[in-house]
């Protein structure tokens, strides 16, 4: 199996407070990785390293490293755009542009200097199909993105992800703003999109972790207790919070 | 039985103060209908067949290009163009500065830096116009004048366009910028994450992304700033010259603006003299409303409108 990601000795804190601490793991290309964890578990605040989202507050700090492909994103020669670009991410509440759902798709392509026209046609439409958006939208592309329900808006910004070509994907609760419909259908994509790229996904919902990720990691007060396989993590956990927290006696 | 009593008389003072409201509303409303009966009213009496100092004719009037009360003769129109042209020349310099100030306060510039730039704003803002027109009358003159002279062009004492211009843009940069800044900072952060984290530089993320989605409130800021400029009397008769034909298009030439024009003299005057200024303040009121729609025209085909529908 290959190794994209290799964590080894990640401390973060804001301020006084110490959020993550002594983290160690490996993630896994094409695999979907789940990491669930009570809220306040430094879940999110992990996932939000690897692509240095923490970066943009003043009072974090970071030690330890972070490889991907045996490159420290955490080196000062490392460039924060460049990683940006590699490793997308899709939010918890939709967040698209007050643009059009092709601007807002096209968005990041012109932002990384792409003008032909015709190329950025053509990936849009490749984003928007595989983000299983595009029947839906492709008579009206020139309308605005919020007039899309909130299932269609979130799949609108992992199809602003993908377009970039990312190796990775993040998703922070990506369907906690939405319906059981529209739910579905996001997990349903996340299956899809797991042939073409690494999906790191945090997510309070259990049964979503088991239904979508190969692997879980449990996160509690800011380490990780446990990470397996899933089935392992859901059928046969070894530490006995991971029991607990699972079969829903506490969190 | 007591409770019940309370029950009523709450609905009976809610019933009083929603009266009360009504009132007030229909009061502020009235001011805004009485002035414009008013003005309407004044303003069209010389042009009708009556009026008893001698009758203006309405389009010799609206598109005449000389104003010589001594001669009997009143025409605006290219004094409409002199106000057209002073004050949208001063919003295009104010415009960019003060968006940009914006920017720079709110995204990039340290918390103390900012606070204190807002102050400074908001300082500006309060600056009564009278003081502005000494200070026009003082320095920018002045400053016009050297302009001038370096070009080999003789001026009025500098009193010119460009003075006309150069205190409209100082006097509109800080409505503008304040609103610019609200709206700026209530462009919501998840839209400012999305765009960093695909990979878009901060530079990219403020233009692209904030300044589009604050567009409505920059635009707003605009409009009132126009409106200023537009409205500005006592400072702009300071430094204008009140050239007596026209239109003006030199920057370095004596200019003259409808506010300038309705309050020269004002005090002195008796008759069809006094009675045009409401007439030219009609023609302020509706130009201001064409310059308004213009603009909102203009923020529609700005980066197209793509707000929640």
């Amino acid at each position: 199996m290959n190794k994209l990601f290799s964590v080894s000795d990640v401390n973060l804190s804001y301020g006084d407070k110490h959020v993550l601490k002594d983290i160690n793991i490996d993630l896994y290309k094409n695999k979907v990785t789940a990491f669930i964890g009570p809220s306040g578990c430094g879940k999110s605040t992990f996932l939000r390293c690897f692509n240095r989202m923490n970066d943009l507050i003043d009072s974090c700090k970071i030690d330890g490293t972070i490889l991907m492909e045996n490159k420290d994103i955490y080196n000062k020669k490392y460039d924060v755009v460049d990683l940006r670009t590699n490793v997308g991410m899709v939010f918890q509440k939709p967040n698209p542009f007050m643009m059009s759902i092709y601007e807002n798709v096209a968005y990041g392509l012109k932002c990384s200097g792409i003008k032909d026209k015709k190329v950025l046609k053509q990936r849009v439409i490749n984003a928007l199909k595989q983000a299983a958006l595009y029947d839906e939208v492709s008579t009206r592309l020139n309308d605005s993105a919020l007039s899309l329900s909130g299932g269609q808006q979130q799949r609108l910004c992992i199809a602003r992800a993908i377009a970039m070509k990312p190796e990775v994907i993040l998703m922070d609760e990506p369907t906690s703003a939405l319906d059981p419909i529209a739910t579905a259908k996001i997990e349903e994509l996340i299956e899809e999109l797991k042939k073409d790229f690494t999906i790191i996904i945090v997510t309070h919902s259990m049964h979503q972790a088991s239904r979508i990720s190969d692997y879980t990691a449990f996160f509690l007060n800011g380490e990780i207790v446990e990470y397996d396989i899933t089935k392992n993590i859901f059928q046969n956990p070894k530490d006995i919070r991971c029991e607990n927290y699972i079969t829903g006696r506490f969190g | 039985m007591n409770n019940l009593k309370t029950t009523k008389l709450n609905k009976i003072i809610d019933k009083v103060v929603s009266n009360i409201y009504l009132l007030m509303t229909l009061i502020s409303a009235s001011f805004m209908l009485i002035i414009i009966i008013f003005i309407l009213f004044k303003g069209l009496s010389p042009f009708m067949s009556n009026y008893q100092y001698g009758v203006v004719n309405f389009l010799d009037f609206l598109f005449g290009t000389q104003y010589r009360p001594d001669m009997g003769i009143y025409g605006v129109g290219f004094i409409i163009i002199n106000t057209l042209v002073s004050a949208l020349l001063a919003l295009s310099i104010a415009f960019p500065i003060s968006v940009l100030t914006a920017l720079f306060v709110v995204k990039i510039a340290p918390q103390r830096l900012s606070e204190f730039m807002k102050v400074v704003i908001d300082l500006l803002a309060s600056i009564p116009s009278i003081v502005y027109g000494v200070f026009a009358a003082g320095i920018i003159t002045k400053f016009t004048m050297t302009i001038a002279s370096m070009l080999g062009v003789q001026t009025y004492g500098g009193t010119s366009l460009l003075s006309v211009v150069i205190l409209l843009a100082i006097m509109i940069f800080p409505t503008i910028t304040s609103i610019s800044i609200s709206s700026i900072s209530s462009v919501s952060e998840d839209l400012q994450h999305a765009s960093l984290a695909l990979g878009a530089t901060k530079v990219q993320t403020n233009f692209k992304v904030v300044l589009l989605s604050a567009k409505q409130g920059i635009f707003a800021g605009a409009i009132l700033g126009v409106g200023r400029a537009f409205g500005e009397a006592t400072a702009v008769s300071m430094v204008a010259g009140n050239k007596m034909f026209g239109p003006t298009f030199g920057l370095f030439n004596t200019t003259r603006t409808l506010t300038s024009t309705m309050i020269a003299g004002l005090k002195e005057t008796s008759g069809l003299d006094y009675d045009i200024r409401f007439s030219i303040g009609l023609v302020l009121l509706i130009i201001i409303l064409i310059t308004n729609f213009g603009l909102n025209f203009i923020k529609n085909k700005v980066g197209k409108t793509h707000e929640k529908n």
